[in-house]
């Protein structure tokens, strides 16, 4: 039958190949699993737009390999993280490129939890039955933006130090235990050793491990729901054109990764990383900068309506807490089965608001640093 | 109900064989056809349309026995089983088993009475080994959280470097820290100095000695209100960044901030920005050789009150 793989052809010896398969078939059941995994019906059929989540995982991988390859140079203290991580750049063979790969790698990923975010979103796919899947892949949004914030660090350098030491002041104005979480993510009252050490283990281990946790929780209950498929087609026509995840939709999910993995390679080779000077509390003229997906949260504390310590909280904390609850609360508020973006207005416009908004602040950042100088 | 498995199969004018097989349909879960084994001549596929009534052990069809055998044989290479698919829900859908498969209920299972009590047990001792590890664990973690504050006087340079009154000129310094049990480092810290003039030290200290007090409260410097010489620390109020003498294009020479761009004027009052406090003045004594030493604090940004941090 087509759909069981490699079954041993008939009437010839097996392979060794097949030998090994059929031994490992028997114990676990091998084909039947492979052929579950691969058998998954596709409602409406593969699409480009059902790519992110194989790409976000394929791009974690990547990310782990280049990190742990990483880890055979880097020093964690504050007297050798740079000049590891200067070493790794300039002498080790290929450094430069596993590390660049894994700077514009996280850039990656970032881009692809956006794209994969707003393509649940457009499709109306957090509705029923998958809001548990919409929950655990907003802990998973928060993890990956917690890579990029303790690994930003790691370098140490005067972007690292900076962007942490704001990053973490605007943690500290969280109303009650934003002292005491600021200080136990730093290690005391102001960055040092302590803070390298906790930052690294925080990359390396913790989130690492909730990450690899949550994304298979994500998955399994992804397979409990079924993906939702396109929003628009009756039963007789999703069912003609309904197809099994292997091969159509792996296969553009494959191409997908090839595409991403030559783009980042190419940031890689085409725009290497380059540190600055060794992280130090006198930023001297150094005008401290986020990296570029955290830019419009930084350039919206400038508003003049966010000055002040009450501003400053608006802005700093009770402004992304009101956005970050109102991604909890979507699939629960939104409760119309409506899934056809055209026919939601007020999540196509909110949608389109939001992006205008994060563009419009990351670009006037980008402008405002010419004032700066 | 849905049809059974070895149900018999009548059509309107007799009987023609039994369910072999049922089939699925993926999208509504619902039974959508039957394979029907025509008594030795093969098997055929009957829609679930052509069904009048089902009961326990009989299927009732509307066609003819003729009509049924009339259609094409049963193609057991279009489909796969359940095992081999996943279709979320489906097999809570499917109640067309011709009966219960069973396995034995093991012999020492059969009377273990208070399971409600072995299974909260499984909590109790969970709690007993976690709970009395949170606060060691969190004590562990805490340790480097409240150092003490660094009191001591550090030379920062001497005040022949200030070329202006009012004008901000950047102090850079080595500062020696010892964190936990690292030898003791140098790190480069700077301050910024201003000579000021008579009217700006008014607004600066408002006519008033400034004083600066330790931990237990206790007076640890004074700033004299007519000492021309203020140092303010590097941090910026707002958020902690580090801010620059500049000038400003509408209000001329002032300290600006390049993050969220907070503006002060020489005394250190904000003059436009998100800042929520002026800057932070430090304690200063300058020798008679002009050498300025300050003490180093720190105070936690964003906040309308001051409140240190080194």
């Amino acid at each position: 039958m087509s759909h069981t793989p490699s079954a041993p052809s008939a009437g010839t010896e097996p392979t060794v190949v097949e030998k090994v398969f059929a031994f490992v078939d028997e114990r676990v059941g091998l084909r039947l699993l492979a052929a579950k995994m691969l058998n998954e019906s596709v409602p409406g059929g593969s699409r480009w737009a059902y790519i992110f989540g194989s790409i976000l995982l394929f791009i974690f991988i990547m990310q782990a390999v280049t990190g742990v390859l990483l880890m055979f140079y880097y020093v964690p203290t504050a007297d050798h993280a740079y000049a590891s991580t200067q070493y790794i750049l300039h002498d080790v063979d290929y450094g430069w490129f596993l590390l660049g790969y894994h700077f514009w790698g996280s850039s990656a990923m970032v881009v692809c939890v956006f794209a994969h975010m707003s393509q649940v979103f457009l499709w109306g796919a957090y509705k029923k039955p998958r809001e548990l899947i919409w929950l655990v892949g907003l802990l998973l949004f928060a993890i990956v933006m917690g890579f990029g914030f303790t690994g930003y660090l790691l370098p140490w350098d005067q972007r690292a130090y900076w962007a942490t030491t704001v990053g973490v002041e605007i943690m500290d104005k969280t109303p009650l235990i934003g002292d005491f979480l600021a200080r136990l993510l730093k290690g005391g009252a102001t960055p040092g050793q302590m803070t390298l050490s906790r930052f690294f283990v925080l990359h390396v281990m913790v989130l690492p491990a909730a990450l690899i946790g949550l994304a298979g929780l994500h998955l399994f209950l992804f397979r409990c729901a079924g993906p939702a498929g396109p929003f628009r087609g009756t039963p007789v026509e999703l069912k003609a054109k309904t197809d099994y995840f292997f091969p159509r939709q792996i296969w553009k999910d494959v191409v997908g990764m090839a595409v991403v993995f030559a783009s980042i390679s190419a940031l890689a080779f085409w725009e290497p990383v380059v540190l600055l000077e060794e992280a130090t509390p006198d930023p001297g003229e150094y005008h401290p900068e986020p990296e570029w997906y955290f830019l419009f949260l930084f350039q919206h504390l400038r508003l003049k309506m966010f000055s002040g310590e009450f501003g400053q909280f608006l802005g700093a904390i009770a402004f992304p807490s009101l956005l970050g609850a109102l991604l909890v609360a979507l699939p629960f508020i939104d409760r119309d089965p409506e899934r056809n973006i055209f026919k939601r207005p007020i999540a196509l416009t909110l949608w389109v608001m939001l992006i205008v908004s994060i563009l419009i602040f990351t670009v006037s950042a980008i402008i405002n640093r010419e004032f700066l100088d | 109900m849905q049809p059974q498995l070895k149900s018999k199969v009548r059509c309107t004018d007799r009987e023609v064989g039994e369910v072999t097989k049922v089939i699925m349909d993926p999208l509504s879960h619902e039974v959508s056809h039957l394979v029907v084994s025509m008594n030795g001549s093969g098997e055929r596929q009957v829609s679930m349309g052509s069904v009048q009534t089902v009961t326990d052990d009989l299927v009732q069809l509307r066609s003819s026995s003729s009509e049924v055998m009339a259609l094409p044989p049963f193609k057991r290479g279009d489909y796969v089983t359940l095992h081999e698919v996943e279709i979320p829900g489906l097999e809570r859908n499917i109640h067309v088993t011709p009966g219960e498969v069973l396995v034995p209920f093991p012999e020492l299972e059969r009377n273990v009475k208070r399971r409600k009590f072995f299974s909260n047990l499984t909590y109790v001792i969970g709690l007993f080994i976690g709970l009395p590890l949170v606060y060691p664990t969190l004590k562990y973690l805490m340790k480097p959280m409240y150092a003490p504050f660094d009191n001591r006087w550090q030379k920062i340079g001497n005040v022949g470097k200030v070329k202006a009154e009012d004008t901000g000129t950047q102090f850079e310094f080595k500062h020696k820290v010892k964190e936990a049990y690292l030898p003791e480092a140098e790190i480069e810290k700077n301050v910024w100095l201003v000579k000021a003039t008579p009217a700006v030290l008014e607004k600066v200290y408002q006519g008033k000695d400034m004083e600066f007090r330790d931990a237990t409260g206790k007076t640890l410097w004074t700033n004299k209100k007519d000492m021309p010489y203020i140092v303010f620390s590097g941090k910026c109020p707002h958020l902690g960044c580090g801010y620059k003498w500049r000038k400003h294009k509408v209000l001329g020479p002032v300290f600006l901030c390049p993050c969220h761009v907070s503006i002060y004027d020489a005394s250190g009052k904000v003059l436009a920005g998100p800042a929520p406090r002026p800057l932070d003045l430090l304690p200063i004594q300058v020798s008679e050789s002009g050498e300025v030493q300050i003490i180093d604090m720190e105070f936690k940004a964003g906040t309308k009150v001051q409140s240190r941090m080194v």
